[in-house]
C-alpha cells in the first residue's frame, strides 16, 4: 500500500493540473489528512488537490473511505490529523454550517430531504444563507424582504427547471420517486450557490435514462463554473463524467490521474475492477 | 387564508371575547387556566419546530412567576415592569444554562430540561429566599393607572391579550426567514447544516424566545393567583404541557396546543371524581390518542374531514394556491 502511494502521489498532481485546456488552480487541498474511528483508520495520510473548474471523480471499493472524505471536507466529522484548505483558508476545524457558508455544498448518499415541504420550499431553504434582507425586516415583512423573497423564488424555480423537476415543484418531497429525490438533493445543494459541489453517489438507484440526464446535468453545472467532486459506485458513470480521478482503497490513495490511465492502472484493477468485473464494463 | 377560514376565525374571536357573559365564574376560572396553559403549550410546540422537546417548561414558568412576585413584593415594582424583567431573567438564565446543553443534541437537551425542572421546583421550596414551601405570600394586583385587574372577566381579558401577543409573534416568526431555518432544522438536522444553517445558534434563539413567553405566562399566573407556590411548578406539569401539544396535534404549532389545553383543562375538572387516579386516567387517554390519532385532533381533521368536506380535486387545487401559481403548503 505504501509503495502505491509513493508512486502516484506527487507525480500525477503536477502533470495533470492542466485539465481541459485550462490551467488548474487548486481550489481545495487536503494535506496529509487522516481520520481514525478508535483503532480503525478510515482515512490515512490523504493528499488530494481539487482544481478549479474540474469534475473530480473519487472512487474505490466499499468501505474505502469516500464518504468519510466528504464528511471531513464539510466538517461533519472532525479530522484526526492533517489540514484542509479551501480557497486559501484553513477549514479543517470549521463546523458544517460554516463550511457551507464558505461555498461548499453537498448532496447526501442517503437522501436527506425536508420531507414535509414541497419541492419548491426545499430549494428555497437552500437559499437561506443567500437572502440578503435583514432578519428584522424579514420578520416585519417589509417590501424589500418581499422583493428578496420573490427573487429567491424565481431563482429556485430556475434551478428546479434545470434539474427537470418543474412538473413536481408543488409536490411534497417525501412523495417523490427515488430518482427525483436525488435530483432534488442536488437542487438544494445548487441553491446554496456553491463554489465547490460534492456529490455523493448522485445516480445510485436511477434508471439508465435518468442516469444519462444526471450525467449531462453534472457537466452543465461544471460549465457554469462550479467545481465538482463526485463519489460514485458505477465505474461507467465516473469514467464518463470525470476530468480526473482519485482512487481510494482502505482509506489510502492508490492512484490518481485521467480516466484512461486509471482504467489501465494495475493496482486499481486489482483493488477495484478485478473485484467486480461487471461494474467496469 | 380562504374566506371561510377568515369568517370562522372572526366568529371564534367574538366568542372568546363574549365568554365572560356566557360562563359562570367557576367556568371562567377554567377559561383563565386554559389561556395560561395555552401559552405554555405554544412554547412547547415552538421548540418542537427545531426538534427539541422541552420538559423544563413548568420550571421556567415558575421562574417567571417567582421573579414577578418577588419583584413586586420586595422591590415595589409595577406588574408590567416586573413582567418585563422576569422575561429578561428567564432569557439570561436560559442562555447560561443551555449554552452547555445545546451543542450536545436533542437527548442531552431533553434530560437537561428534566433535571432543570426538578431543580427549580426544589429550589423554590427549600430556599428561604423564595419563601419556602408555603410560597411568596400575597402580592398586589396588577394595575394600569387607577384601573385594577381585580375581577375574573378583567383578568380573563388580560390573559387573552397576552395569548394574542404570543400568537402574533409566533405567527410572524414562523413565516420569516428564521422560521424557515427552524423548519429546516426540525425536518433534517444534517441537511440544514449542510446548507449553512447554524443549528446551535438557531436552536438557542428558539429556546430563549420560548423562555421569554413562558416567563410571560408565569407573570400572568401570579396576576390572578396573587401568590407563587412551588407545588404549582412541579415537573409533572411539564408532562401535561407535552400532552396539550400531542392531543391538539403537534404539526399545528398554533392551533394545536390551544385546542389541546382547552380539552385537557376542561376534562380534568370532570376527572376530579376519580381523585388521585386522575393521572392514570389521563395517561390511558393519551395512550389511546397516540394509537388512534397519532397526529392529534387537528391531524385527524386534516386527514379525514378536510378531504371529505371539499371535493378532492378542489382540495388539491386549493393546496396549489387556488390557481395563483404560487403554491405554498403552510405547515
Amino acid at each position: 500500500m505504501e509503495k502505491g502511494k509513493g508512486r502516484f502521489l506527487h507525480n500525477w498532481i503536477f502533470i495533470e493540473q492542466r485539465v481541459g485546456g485550462k490551467l488548474g488552480v487548486a481550489l481545495l487541498e487536503l494535506k496529509n489528512v487522516g481520520k481514525n474511528f478508535g483503532k480503525l483508520q478510515a482515512v490515512s495520510n490523504l493528499d488530494l488537490i481539487i482544481n478549479k473548474g474540474e469534475i473530480h471523480g473519487l472512487i474505490g471499493p466499499n468501505g474505502a473511505g469516500k464518504t468519510t472524505v466528504f464528511n471531513l471536507i464539510t466538517g461533519t466529522l472532525p479530522a484526526t490529523s492533517g489540514n484542509i484548505v479551501f480557497n486559501g483558508e484553513d477549514i479543517t476545524r470549521l463546523a458544517p454550517h460554516a463550511v457551507a457558508q464558505r461555498g461548499i455544498a453537498r448532496s447526501f448518499q442517503q437522501t436527506f430531504l425536508f420531507t414535509f415541504s414541497t419541492v419548491l420550499e426545499n430549494v428555497l431553504i437552500g437559499f437561506h444563507m443567500n437572502l440578503q434582507a435583514g432578519s428584522l425586516k424579514e420578520f416585519l415583512h417589509t417590501p424589500a424582504s418581499r422583493e428578496a423573497d420573490r427573487e429567491a423564488r424565481e431563482q429556485a424555480l430556475e434551478i428546479i427547471d434545470f434539474m427537470g423537476l418543474s412538473a413536481q415543484k408543488y409536490e411534497l418531497a417525501g412523495n417523490l420517486p427515488h430518482g427525483y429525490q436525488r435530483a432534488l438533493g442536488v437542487s438544494i445543494a445548487l441553491a446554496c450557490n456553491p463554489t465547490l459541489l460534492l456529490l455523493d453517489e448522485p445516480v445510485t438507484g436511477m434508471n439508465p435514462v435518468e442516469t444519462t440526464d444526471m450525467v449531462e446535468r453534472i457537466r452543465k453545472i461544471r460549465d457554469k463554473g462550479i467545481t465538482i467532486v463526485v463519489v460514485e459506485h458505477s465505474m461507467k458513470v465516473v469514467m464518463d463524467v470525470s476530468d480526473r480521478i482519485t482512487v481510494l482503497n482502505y482509506g489510502r490513495k492508490i492512484a490518481e490521474g485521467l480516466p484512461d490511465d486509471i482504467k489501465k492502472n494495475k493496482e486499481v484493477i486489482e483493488a477495484y475492477l478485478g473485484e467486480d468485473e461487471s461494474d467496469a464494463a | 387564508m380562504s374566506k371561510a377560514a377568515k369568517i370562522a376565525l372572526g366568529v371564534l374571536a367574538l366568542l372568546l371575547i363574549a365568554l365572560p357573559w356566557l360562563l359562570d365564574p367557576y367556568r371562567l376560572q377554567i377559561a383563565i387556566l386554559t389561556v395560561t396553559y395555552s401559552m405554555l403549550g405554544l412554547a412547547f410546540a415552538f421548540s418542537l419546530r427545531v426538534g427539541l422537546p422541552r420538559l423544563d417548561i413548568a420550571g421556567w414558568w415558575g421562574v417567571g412567576a417567582y421573579a414577578t412576585a418577588l419583584l413586586m413584593q420586595r422591590a415595589d415594582m409595577s406588574f408590567w415592569l416586573a413582567m418585563l424583567i422576569a422575561g429578561i431573567i428567564a432569557v439570561i438564565l436560559g442562555w447560561l444554562v443551555f449554552i452547555i446543553a445545546m451543542p450536545r443534541g436533542m437527548i442531552v437537551f431533553l434530560l437537561f430540561g428534566m433535571v432543570l425542572a426538578m431543580a427549580f421546583y426544589q429550589l423554590f421550596g427549600s430556599l428561604e429566599f423564595f419563601g419556602g414551601w408555603g410560597g411568596t405570600g400575597i402580592i398586589p394586583q396588577p394595575t394600569i393607572g387607577s384601573f385594577t385587574f381585580a375581577n375574573k372577566p378583567e383578568l380573563y381579558y388580560l390573559g387573552l391579550f397576552f395569548l394574542a401577543v404570543n400568537l402574533l409573534v409566533y405567527y410572524l416568526l414562523y413565516n420569516s426567514k428564521i422560521g424557515r431555518a427552524w423548519n429546516a432544522i426540525g425536518s433534517s438536522l444534517k441537511l440544514a447544516s449542510s446548507v449553512g444553517v447554524n443549528v446551535v445558534r438557531y436552536r438557542m434563539a428558539n429556546v430563549l424566545i420560548g423562555n421569554f413567553f413562558i416567563a410571560m405566562a408565569g407573570s400572568y399566573y401570579v396576576a390572578y393567583s396573587l401568590v407563587a407556590v412551588p407545588s404549582a411548578f412541579g415537573f409533572n406539569f411539564s408532562v401535561y404541557i407535552l400532552i396539550y401539544a400531542v392531543i391538539g396535534g403537534f404539526l399545528h404549532s398554533l392551533a394545536g396546543p390551544i385546542l389541546g389545553a382547552a380539552i385537557v383543562t376542561y376534562a380534568s375538572e370532570y376527572l376530579r371524581v376519580v381523585q388521585e387516579y386522575e393521572p392514570i386516567v389521563t395517561a390511558a387517554v393519551v395512550i389511546l390518542v397516540i394509537i388512534f390519532m397519532p397526529m392529534g385532533i387537528l391531524g385527524l381533521i386534516d386527514r379525514r374531514v378536510k378531504p371529505w368536506l371539499v371535493h378532492r380535486k378542489l382540495y388539491a387545487w386549493l393546496r396549489k394556491g387556488g390557481g395563483k401559481g404560487e403554491g405554498e403548503v403552510s405547515a
